[in-house]
């Protein structure tokens, strides 16, 4: 049972396109596992065709059908789906197709935090975000962290709490700069989730040292 | 039903049942004609769309209609009007184009990852195959004629310049919150908030204050 879903207003940037690439991966990952918020994206996506067609019109160059029929025929453009190698980590069986897809080829570069914790970034090719795949043992512990910036988490896997609830697969969740919290996994499963951070954390009663979204620039 | 190549070019929003039989010819028998009338309808529109969308100059705009009308075509034989109407789909290209082209110009890994694969909208005919059409296009049309203007408003800043909610509060010089609520309001009001906690605007994400 999914309790969290992305707010209204940024559905509408995800239908729109001003979210950054990981922000709009988060809510794509939420959509495999919610079929109401892939109702509601749907009809955002009207609202967009009726607002285009709604909107101004500005005269195109009197060549550029011929150009189009052009670039047509000489199959110029021509979409070609690469070949993409598949992850080898194990990891991958356990996440839903669109996920596993996102993921490089060959394994994960897990990095052990905790005993209990480990993180494996996934590169989308920005800089101003992190996204990364989480892992706690079960029953495990995350350390107590507070947030610098927004963090955006989707359950995958198993399920973990902390202060203010349970969370399943497929729920959304957002941490706002400040926010101080404990996440623990479920005792009988493994919690895999996907999070997106804005501005590492800081783990506290840690040395800054430790934090482990600094380590991910190469070292 | 169909219209000659002459006045096709004038077809208004509501008549869009004629655009989905138009993708579907293209798809089926890659019609020209049927092309040519849905270029004429639509290219004027996406024009002027990617040009106020913001990041793209009036120079670069026909480069992205072309972009955006070849996709069309070569995308036309998954077109399914069951799954979207002719114009949702459109959009949905134009966007895609417009953001895989942003990419592009600030060198970000262009080639590594495109926006339908980012919105898992690859040409797989049932990406969704449990998806229930439940929405009703007409109605969404005429709730959005019925918003009041201050919910109208951020809905097109967002639409048309591509502006997040936070850019909205600073256009209009108003706090997050209120946007938000806007927007909120305005899904509620289109019945596109289906969840309760939509409804009742209860905010989510656990310590979402
Ligand atoms: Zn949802």
């Amino acid at each position: 049972m999914i309790n969290r879903h992305p707010e209204s207003d940024l559905m509408v940037e995800y239908a729109t396109g001003s979210l950054p690439l990981a922000h709009t991966i988060a809510v794509t990952t939420h959509l495999q596992f919610c079929e109401e918020c892939r109702n509601t994206t749907e009809s955002l996506k009207d609202i967009g065709g009726d607002l285009l067609q709604s909107g101004e019109s500005i005269e195109v160059s009197d060549g550029l059908l011929d150009r189009i029929f052009d670039c047509i025929e000489s199959g110029k453009d021509e979409i070609s789906a690469p070949l993409k190698k598949l992850c080898s980590d194990k990891v991958a069986n356990d996440l839903p197709g669109y996920v596993s897809n996102l993921l490089p080829e060959g394994n994960l570069d897990w990095r052990k935090l905790t005993s209990s914790l480990r993180v494996a970034p996934v590169s989308v090719g920005e800089q101003d975000y992190e996204l990364s795949l989480h892992r706690i043992n079960p029953g495990g512990k995350a350390p107590k962290h507070y947030h610098r910036g927004r963090e955006i988490t989707v359950v995958l896997k198993g399920s973990f709490s902390d202060e203010d609830g349970v969370y399943q697969p497929g729920d959304f969740i957002v941490r706002e700069p400040g926010d101080t919290h404990r996440p623990f996994a479920t005792r009988n499963e493994e919690c895999i989730c996907l999070s997106v951070l804005e501005a590492p954390i800081r783990l506290t009663g840690l040395k800054s040292v430790l934090n482990p979204f600094l380590s991910f620039s190469p070292s | 039903m169909m219209r000659s190549n002459g006045t096709v070019g004038r077809c208004l929003v509501n008549e869009g049942t004629n655009w989905n039989t138009m993708i579907e010819r293209i798809g089926q028998n890659q019609d020209r004609e049927a092309f040519s009338a849905l270029f004429a309808h639509f290219s004027p529109f996406l024009k002027a769309f990617l040009i106020k969308s913001g990041g793209v100059t009036p120079e670069n705009a026909e480069e992205l209609v072309q972009e955006t009308m070849i996709k069309v075509w070569r995308k036309a034989p998954t077109f399914s009007a069951s799954q979207a109407s002719a114009s949702t789909w459109i959009y949905t290209i134009a966007r895609n184009t417009r953001i895989d082209w942003l990419r592009k110009q600030n060198r970000q890994n262009p080639d590594e990852l495109h926006a339908e694969d980012v919105y898992d909208e690859r040409e797989d005919p049932t990406p969704y195959s449990s998806l229930v059409q439940i929405r009703n296009k007409k109605h969404i049309n005429e709730q959005l004629g019925k918003l009041p203007d201050e919910q109208a408003e951020v809905l097109k800043l967002m639409y048309f310049q591509g502006k997040s909610g936070q850019q909205v509060a600073d256009t209009l010089g108003l706090p997050l919150g209120t946007v938000k609520s806007r927007i909120r309001l305005a899904l509620n009001k289109m019945k596109l908030g289906l969840m309760p906690a939509y409804k009742e605007g209860i905010t989510q994400g656990g310590s979402y204050t």
